[in-house]
């Protein structure tokens, strides 16, 4: 009979019952995007990270991977160093620098990773072969697309420019051998993937044994904190970082997005809140008389609480399942702004839906339901019945 | 003096006990690290290009401030300034720069000395200051972007919001308009009568609206400079945003008071009362 009783009240004014059900959609889209923003990006980051299996990456001291132009001397000794130890199971050195394709009127410049191909971790073929030998590349659609190559056409690439003989500097013939794509660059970022030898060798005396980073792959099992400290007591240049500090470092810098998604994802579900407080208030008064009546035949308080709390809840639970549709499809929209920051790796969500992320909003949603109900509904099932009566048949 | 900026290893060292062979070389810090790493104007640091490596004494002459520059703000590296024969010395640069900055006289020899630049380099590129302006912002135009895409998001909230409470507030009335109606006041009248009301909460929210937002904008910027340790301003409310947040927030009370009043002055006096 609550449940009867419940469903009439919302019913008999439906424009009312409607707009709040809107409202409170509205607001539990945005409480699930800002859900989704607060976990999104730690998860994102964190998968991708981890989609190549190295758990530690080793940058120059004091830096972060390829955040400054920083190189590790030594990384040779580095990478022997690293492969002698027992709980390591891949080293993979990778150096990053700015190359040059030439063209016949201009050159178009393109990032370049120098890699070893069996242990690489920092691109997917994805047709042709990895480069192994010198004379070998393999290259993204957006640098194919701007110098208008295929695999199997042949490129002059330079390392530099030398101003005073008006030259390029470091010039190699190489033939594409590969297509690939690039998991930590950003969309539309023209690279190309280079024998890590190859590319030391064109850029000269200055790259001489460096590189930029050293990916390390290890044992299923190891403790990945203890290893990371004795791999940075063995190899003194570097700054040894383990995915979670590289995702703590990260959150640091985005922190903004977080408190962001707190601030906003706390005003929604107190704007939720208010609408239900308000409508389940309103509702309450003016049914002052029907409370009295339902009581004076002998209905009991805590039933009639609990009707009002069920039309409370109801209209946010029904908000709620309708802004999981409008939130999914909010969130991808300002997903697809954010994907915008430049150099942010294509890969990177800032809003990733995880079903625990609906069950926190629709859990959040439907207390706070429910927290709205408790006070208008206690406040109209306590008024004395007589004087209710009496007031009602007066007006 | 042209001053070149470099992120480079820092070690607080006691001043050696032997005269040095020639003036000291000085270097500007950031007072950030200065703070970090306890350092005071006249104490002697190492300067080193890579970690363990031997590098160079130098005095500590000044301490700077960083520039308020939003794309460095999130990073917190710590800079210094060296002079540039010292730092090409310290770090095997050879002869070599990264830029030169050219103070141009106006619009016209901005472009001029472009086009001239631009004929004669090879291996460098001349850009206007605007130009780079524009690519650097672009990570805050984005953040813009992102901020009226939420704004937006917000306003369709608030309307239906606002629309909702004035629904509820004129069915409580219903019984006043319909003695109203019944004595011979004008439809019109009426709705001009919630309209009005409307847009007096309207305008009181605004009024409050903007006050509590100078605050919140003042925590803000209160806030993030000590977080990220700059003087940058992160949140401003100029009088134009004022303007225009009380200009929708009027509108959107105006018609929200005329859709409930339209609601409330269609139904008959009688059914008004519930008969």
């Amino acid at each position: 009979m609550i449940l009867a009783l419940a469903w009439a009240s919302l019913v008999r004014h439906r424009t009312r019952t409607l707009l709040a059900t809107v409202g409170v959609a509205i607001s539990a889209a945005m409480l699930l995007d800002m859900v989704m923003l607060a976990t999104g990006m730690r998860e994102s980051f964190r998968s991708l990270l981890l989609a190549q299996g190295f758990q530690i990456r080793l940058a120059p001291k004091g830096t972060l991977p390829f955040d400054t132009d920083a190189t590790i001397p030594g990384a040779a000794d580095a990478i022997r160093t690293l492969s002698a130890r027992r709980d390591v199971v891949a080293v993979s050195p990778v150096l990053g620098e700015q190359l040059h394709v030439e063209r016949d009127t201009a050159s178009v410049s393109a990032a370049a990773l120098g890699t070893l191909a069996p242990v690489e971790g920092d691109y997917k073929l994805l047709s042709g072969e990895a480069p192994r030998a010198e004379g070998e590349i393999a290259a993204n659609d957006a640098l194919l697309t701007a110098v208008g190559a295929r695999v199997g056409d042949t490129l002059r690439l330079a390392a530099g420019f030398d101003p005073q003989l008006r030259a390029f500097t470091g010039r190699r013939t190489v033939r594409v051998v590969g297509r690939v794509h690039f998991i930590y660059l950003s969309a539309g970022e023209r690279a190309v993937a280079v024998p890590l030898s190859a590319l030391q060798s064109m850029e000269g005396a200055a790259r001489r044994d460096r590189v930029s980073l050293i990916m390390v792959r290890l044992r299923d099992g190891t403790d990945v904190e203890a290893a990371r400290q004795a791999i940075e007591r063995g190899v003194p240049a570097v700054s040894a970082i383990s995915t979670t500090t590289a995702i703590e470092q990260v959150e640091e810098r985005l922190s903004y997005f977080r408190q962001l998604a707190f601030i906003l994802g706390t005003v929604s579900l107190a704007v939720g809140f208010l609408l239900v407080t308000t409508l389940v208030t309103v509702s309450v008064n003016e049914r002052l008389g029907e409370i009295a009546v339902l009581r004076a035949i002998g209905i009991r308080r805590i039933r009639i609480v609990q009707q009002i709390l069920i039309e409370g809840t109801a209209i946010m639970l029904g908000g709620a399942v309708a802004g999981l549709g409008l939130g999914l499809l909010t969130a991808r929209y300002l997903n697809s702004i954010l994907a915008a920051f430049p150099g942010l790796p294509e890969a990177i969500d800032f809003f990733l839906f995880e079903p625990r992320d609906a069950w926190i909003a629709l859990g959040l949603l439907a207390g706070s339901g429910i927290l709205a109900g408790i006070y208008p509904a206690w406040r109209g099932a306590s008024r004395p019945i007589a004087g209710t009566l009496r007031e009602e048949a007066v007006a | 003096m042209l001053t070149c900026l470099a992120a480079l290893l820092v070690a607080a060292q006691s001043i050696d006990s032997l005269p040095p062979r020639h003036a000291p070389r000085t270097v500007a810090i950031d007072e950030r690290l200065a703070k970090d790493a306890g350092l005071r104007l006249g104490d002697t640091v190492v300067l080193a290009a890579t970690p363990g490596a031997a590098g160079d004494t130098a005095l500590v002459a000044a301490f700077v401030r960083r520039p308020s520059d939003p794309s460095e703000v999130a990073k917190g590296v710590y800079r210094i300034r060296v002079h540039l024969d010292e730092l090409q010395q310290l770090v095997g640069y050879g002869e070599r720069v990264e830029r030169f900055a050219v103070g141009t006289r106006g619009r016209a020899a901005t472009d001029s000395a472009l086009r001239g630049i631009a004929a004669a380099a090879f291996g460098f590129r001349a850009y206007a200051s605007r130009e780079i302006a524009v690519e650097s912002s672009t990570t805050f135009l984005v953040v813009s972007r992102f901020h009226r895409a939420i704004g937006v998001i917000t306003i369709v909230a608030s309307a239906v919001f606002l629309l909702c409470i004035m629904l509820l507030k004129v069915d409580e009335r219903r019984r006043d308009v319909a003695a109203l109606r019944l004595i011979g006041i004008s439809r019109r009248s009426i709705v001009r009568g919630v309209v009005l009301e409307s847009a007096l909460i309207a305008a009181c929210g605004s009024a409050a609206g903007v006050v509590l937002g100078s605050v919140v904008s003042a925590v803000v910027n209160w806030h993030y400079r000590r977080v990220y340790r700059t003087p940058l301003t992160f949140s401003l409310v100029t009088g134009e945003i004022a303007t225009i947040a009380v200009i929708l927030s009027l509108g959107l009370g105006l018609a929200a008071g005329y859709l409930a009043a339209q609601r409330l002055v269609r139904r008959p006096p009688l059914s008004l009362f519930g008969r």
